[in-house]
């Protein structure tokens, strides 16, 4: 920035002084510099903590009996790369029909809603990833359920079943 | 009568002081910030709304998937991963130099086959993924060696938590062969890693 020079003229005459170079340096470019990075580290910083959901499986060990599950209360969900499959009631019945949806929040989601507004507490979840099905797909409909807020809910691995029943349904 | 001049004032600041905590703010940030760990491939991990931070008091295995489907792991507790290298080592029958466990402690991750174990480890790590060393962990029916190496760091620390960070478009049949490998030493918690994601507003 201009720095007024206030010093006058004074050609003319005097004695010969030796011409005092300014100390003032224009710091406003390092400045603008410093924050600049400063706001660059502040920002990568924050945004790189990775969250973590937490996953829990059943014991394979452990041969306690668990609480049966009415085929009629839970959904069978199967995800694809780009749309999901999923079906009420008990694999292989003529009664339980495959439908498609998407990932969107007008997609599972609401079916998800829908179900457990209608069953209630017993609303049970059954995840089968099919062989296509990424893994960023199976996290998303894990989110779906924590979005819910269903907490019953289980990963299973597809069955020939549930495989013929989406061959089945063309869609 | 003479015109009235306005006084000029000096428009110029004295930028000192804002310039030194400008600095001294960045100095900070860059001292306290911490390195990402060199990463052997890019991994993109899917987003989710949780927003639990992950647990890294007891310390971490974190098992990485690639898009690939390539399988990486590594131990942020020094000693369990001490005790991997030598139980490992002693498994494959290769006897351990001093540079080999300086290498294999200065890296992040491992991700290579334990018949590899050798020659990749008289490298130093930052040359590995020039060198192509960096072909997975095996983990399949035949030889599942990732089970064996989460084996040895729980055997040295059983408190170790297992956190899987999968690449969102690697295949879910790798993440369900790691969960299978897992279950069958009987892990049955596991840490999803995911980015952040804004909550839906319902």
């Amino acid at each position: 920035m201009a720095e007024i020079d206030q010093s006058g003229g004074g050609k003319k005459g005097g004695k010969k002084r030796s011409k005092k170079a300014s100390t003032k340096i224009d710091m406003t470019p390092m400045v603008d510099l410093g924050f600049l990075l400063i706001t660059f580290f502040m920002l990568t910083t924050t945004l790189a903590k990775p969250v973590t959901m937490q996953l829990s499986m059943p014991d394979k060990t452990e041969t306690k009996e668990t609480s049966p599950v009415k085929a009629s209360e839970t959904l069978t969900v199967l995800p694809d790369e780009n749309k999901v499959y999923y079906y009420q009631g008990k694999p292989g019945d003529a009664a339980a029909v495959v439908q498609v949806t998407d990932y969107s929040d007008q997609g599972i989601r609401q079916v998800l809603f829908r179900l457990k507004k209608q069953i209630g507490q017993n609303f049970t979840i059954v995840i089968k990833a099919t062989k296509g099905a990424k893994y960023k797909n199976m996290v998303d409909l894990l989110d779906e359920c924590a979005i819910t807020d269903n907490k019953r809910y289980a990963l299973l691995e597809i069955t020939p079943i549930d495989e013929e029943m989406v061959k089945k349904s063309g869609k | 009568m003479p015109k009235v001049k306005a006084k000029r004032q000096s428009v110029s600041l004295d930028m000192t002081a804002m310039c030194d905590v400008a600095f001294l703010l960045l100095t900070f940030f860059m001292l306290t910030a911490k390195f990402r760990p060199e990463e052997a491939v890019t991994i993109t991990p899917p987003t989710s709304i949780s927003e639990k931070p992950l647990p890294s008091e007891k310390g971490v295995i974190t098992i990485s998937v690639a898009p690939d489907g390539k399988i990486f792991m590594g131990v942020d507790d020094k000693e369990a991963q001490q005790m991997m290298l030598e139980r490992m080592a002693n498994r494959v029958g290769v006897p351990i130099t001093a540079t080999m466990q300086k290498n294999f402690m200065a890296s992040e991750i491992v991700g290579y086959p334990a018949g590899a174990l050798k020659q990749v480890l008289e490298e130093k790590p930052s040359a590995w993924k020039a060198k192509g060393y960096y072909q997975g962990i095996p983990c399949d029916s035949v030889t599942n060696e990732l089970f064996l190496w989460v084996t040895y760091a729980k055997l040295a620390n059983p408190a170790l938590q297992v956190a899987i960070k999968g690449d969102g478009n690697s295949n879910y049949k790798v993440f369900n062969q790691v969960v299978g490998t897992l279950q069958s030493q009987n892990i049955n918690v596991f840490q999803l890693i995911t980015g952040p994601e804004n909550k839906p507003r319902n």
